[in-house]
């Protein structure tokens, strides 16, 4: 299945990105294409919209998972997959990614964290570095890094996986993993920025694979094991915790409705 | 014959539930009700007071000055006792006290006994209602203890009672909705309620996101996937569902939205009712895109004029907004009148799933793919207003304004949404003909002409800016110089229109 478009690709030269795209071109190859549905939000990430031939929404900045959620009231049966980027997510959209573990929508969350608002021109995001000098941070960062693996945890996601977008067989891997998973999957993606925050680049040598984890104990040390703030400990890839939970679409009886009837609304009534 | 009763107490005592019985009763003997509710925002104490009109005619309004006073605590009596007329009657609580939560079904029997209808009646409207002993003793109590007053003898007409929220939604359910979005906000929280009740009989859904923006995005999600969905909000929700609105204008992905507007700025004055939201409602979003504005101004409007707002988003992909305020949705409305034959909506586009479909919020090709191209950039931009000059053309097949009163009067009111049973009840036997303004974008043409044929031109509005005035002025270049306007929080009273109108 070929999911490329035409569409010049403008990310930076040598980009993560590019390989984060082939990851997904991977991780999509056996599902039918007409039923993909992707939403992306604003910054570099939000490009790969242009360059998969599949449906979606090129959404608002900090919006993806409500927009994508939104998708999958509208028809259960669409396999739903949100691209997101660190300010994205973590900032503007911080409400929505807390209650994607309460409601449970049964969809995958991409984001590509590269620890910067870079197509804003280099910004802290709350995933930066302490100390980081940008033009809107002159005096340098002040503030430690929150660590999105711990909140989502604590928001009961059922699937939280990290990966590295440089090592495309296995992202692709994992996705494939998390898309079948039902319920809210939660996929980090470390990537490097080239342009901006370079000091916090280069993490592969701190990365190490592990073992897909159903322990929430286990998961909690693992999500401590670094802090986003330093080039120093150890970075667990893969699935840092996996539990079955009853989706949204599990839960309302309207939806369990369409999921039987494998049809959306537009075809129900 | 035409009386105003004032049921007034703590919010708890259950003051709603005596207009509610008595209303039901009055309705079934052929009689017309309106009943207005006001009540501060707090749950258990303060002071909650209805005011129920009763007439042989239709009914759109109160009165300022009451017939009967239901009191059931000190206060009512306290606040409200120079507003009785000297003919008028204070009925107290005090010597049903022992009924406990009772006590109000006690206070409906003495209404029913005053209003001179028989106890079989009352007896079997509570029996139906409450299926126990206590509150059946406690009806007969209420009953025994007063003399008939007026003489309500049973009529002939049909006539059924309707909240501005059930109408909302019921011309929702008309549309066969699949998707209500909204988050708690009075006063647009009854057609969340009213919708969620009857969701799965009517094989729809409400969902309670966890703020406005995700309402509204979650709204196109849904939209894009097929759904037919209506998002409802008030003020400062509405606000942060910009975003959205103008988001829809970029993607085209169909969208109503109910709007119900309280006074503000800010939290305002949550429970009370105002029009102080319709520039926002014809502009709040950045940039520029076509939008439809439709302001109901009763029950039986709410059900066509929102199957009217449906039909149009998914004809022309386009984003419909409902706007209505406090007094619209909360009051009850009694009509003898039937909506319009139902407009049937269907979703005729492509959705994911049949093939693949591509929106987007930013400038985009026909394949949905992201341009910055200067040509299509601006081809856009024109297509959105050519869209804009088609859904006026389709509009007019609806009412886009009404006129009522003396056809042939030089004296023309001008007023919109929930100020118009209220015009309707002040100008009845006067020498006024009132155009009501129901489409606020796209705005009928007919307008300037009315306004030109007119000798005195009144502005109604319940905003202190009069921005329905502004509006017709930008649009018609006419400027309206009388204007009453109210923006106390309160509905204007029957009489106190009247006298404005008349001075």
């Amino acid at each position: 299945m070929n999911l490329t478009t035409k569409e010049i690709i403008t990310w930076c030269p040598g980009c993560p990105n590019f390989l984060i795209l082939e990851s997904v071109k991977k991780a999509l190859e056996k599902i039918k294409r007409e039923d993909i549905a992707i939403v992306t939000g604003i910054g570099c990430h939000g490009k790969i919209f242009d360059y998969l031939n599949v449906s979606g929404i090129y959404g608002l900045h900090g919006r993806v998972i409500p927009t994508a959620t939104g998708i999958k009231l509208g028809n259960p049966n669409l396999k739903v997959l949100g691209f997101a980027g660190d300010g994205d997510t973590y900032s503007e959209g911080m409400a929505h990614f807390i209650h994607a573990g309460r409601f449970n929508p049964d969809m995958t969350l991409i984001v590509h964290d590269n620890q910067s608002f870079s197509l804003t021109t280099g910004q802290p995001t709350p995933t930066t570095q302490q100390g980081y000098e940008s033009k809107a941070s002159p005096l340098g960062e002040f503030n430690k890094p929150f660590n999105p693996i711990k909140l989502a945890l604590a928001s009961g996601m059922g699937f939280i996986a990290r990966c590295n977008a440089r090592d495309i067989n296995h992202t692709a891997e994992i996705l494939r993993v998390a898309i079948k998973h039902k319920g809210f999957s939660f996929v980090e993606v470390i990537q490097d920025c080239l342009i901006f925050n370079i000091e916090i680049n280069n993490k592969d040598k701190m990365m190490y694979k592990i073992k897909d984890n159903l322990d929430k104990k286990i998961a909690e040390k693992l999500a401590e094991e670094w802090d986003y703030n330093s080039k120093k400990g150890k970075i667990p890839i893969g699935i840092i915790y996996h539990e079955e939970k009853p989706s949204l679409e599990d839960k309302w009886p309207q939806l369990k409705n369409l999921k039987k009837k494998k049809v959306g609304w537009k075809s129900l009534k | 014959m035409k009386i105003n009763i004032l049921i007034g107490g703590k919010a708890g005592q259950g003051i709603n539930k005596v207009s509610e019985i008595v209303s039901k009763i009055l309705v079934d003997q052929g009689y017309f009700t309106f009943n207005y509710r006001d009540y501060p925002s707090l749950i258990r104490g303060g002071h909650n007071f209805n005011v129920l009109c009763v007439s042989d005619k239709r009914v759109g309004s109160y009165e300022s000055e009451l017939d009967i006073i239901v009191a059931m605590d000190e206060k009512t009596i306290l606040l409200h006792k120079g507003s009785l007329k000297k003919s008028g009657i204070i009925i107290g609580s005090k010597s049903f006290e022992k009924l406990g939560r009772n006590l109000n079904i006690a206070l409906a029997g003495v209404l029913i006994k005053l209003l001179g209808i028989n106890k079989n009646i009352l007896i079997e409207h509570v029996k139906k209602e409450f299926d126990n002993k206590e509150t059946i003793d406690a009806a007969e109590k209420g009953f025994a203890s007063q003399e008939k007053k007026f003489d309500f003898r049973k009529l002939n007409n049909k006539i059924s009672i309707m909240t501005g929220s059930v109408g909302i939604s019921q011309g929702a359910v008309n549309s066969e909705i699949d998707l209500y979005l909204s988050y708690p906000m009075t006063p647009s929280t009854g057609v969340m309620h009213d919708l969620a009740s009857r969701q799965v009989e009517n094989n729809l859904m409400v969902f309670q996101p966890e703020n406005e923006i995700a309402a509204v995005n979650m709204g196109l999600g849904a939209s894009f996937a097929g759904a037919k969905t209506m998002i409802g909000t008030s003020g400062g929700g509405y606000d942060l569902m910009t975003e959205g609105l103008s988001f829809q204008g970029m993607s085209e992905i169909p969208l109503v939205v109910y709007l119900s507007s309280r006074p503000g700025p800010g939290t305002g004055v949550p429970t009370y009712s105002s029009q102080a939201d319709l520039n926002v409602a014809l502009r709040g979003g950045h940039g520029e895109s076509p939008r439809v504005v439709i302001a109901p101004g009763d029950p039986i409007e709410c059900v066509e004029k929102t199957n009217e707002a449906f039909y149009l988003a998914e004809k022309f992909n386009t984003l419909s907004i409902i706007l209505g305020d406090k007094h619209l949705a909360e009051s009850e409305f009694s009509s003898d009148e039937k909506p319009n034959k139902i407009i049937p909506v269907k979703v005729n586009r492509k959705v994911p799933g049949e093939s693949i479909v591509k929106a987007s919020s930013y400038e985009h090709d026909k394949f949905g793919n992201t341009t910055e191209s200067a040509e299509i950039t601006k081809d856009n931009a024109d297509k959105r207003i050519e869209k804009y000059k088609k859904i006026k053309e389709e509009c007019k097949k609806f009412e886009m304004i009404k006129i009522h009163g003396k056809k042939n009067s030089k004296n023309l009111v001008i007023g919109w949404g929930s100020t118009k049973t209220v015009i309707l009840d002040a100008i009845e036997r006067e020498d006024f003909k009132f155009l009501q303004v129901l489409y606020m974008k796209p705005l009928s043409d007919e307008i300037k002409n009315e306004i030109q044929k007119a000798k005195k031109v009144i502005l109604v509005e319940q905003n202190v800016t009069g921005q329905l005035g502004r509006l017709l002025r930008e649009k018609t270049g006419l400027k309206i110089e009388n204007k009453i306007l109210k923006y106390d929080g309160r509905p204007f009273t029957c009489d106190e229109l009247k006298e404005r109108l008349m001075k």
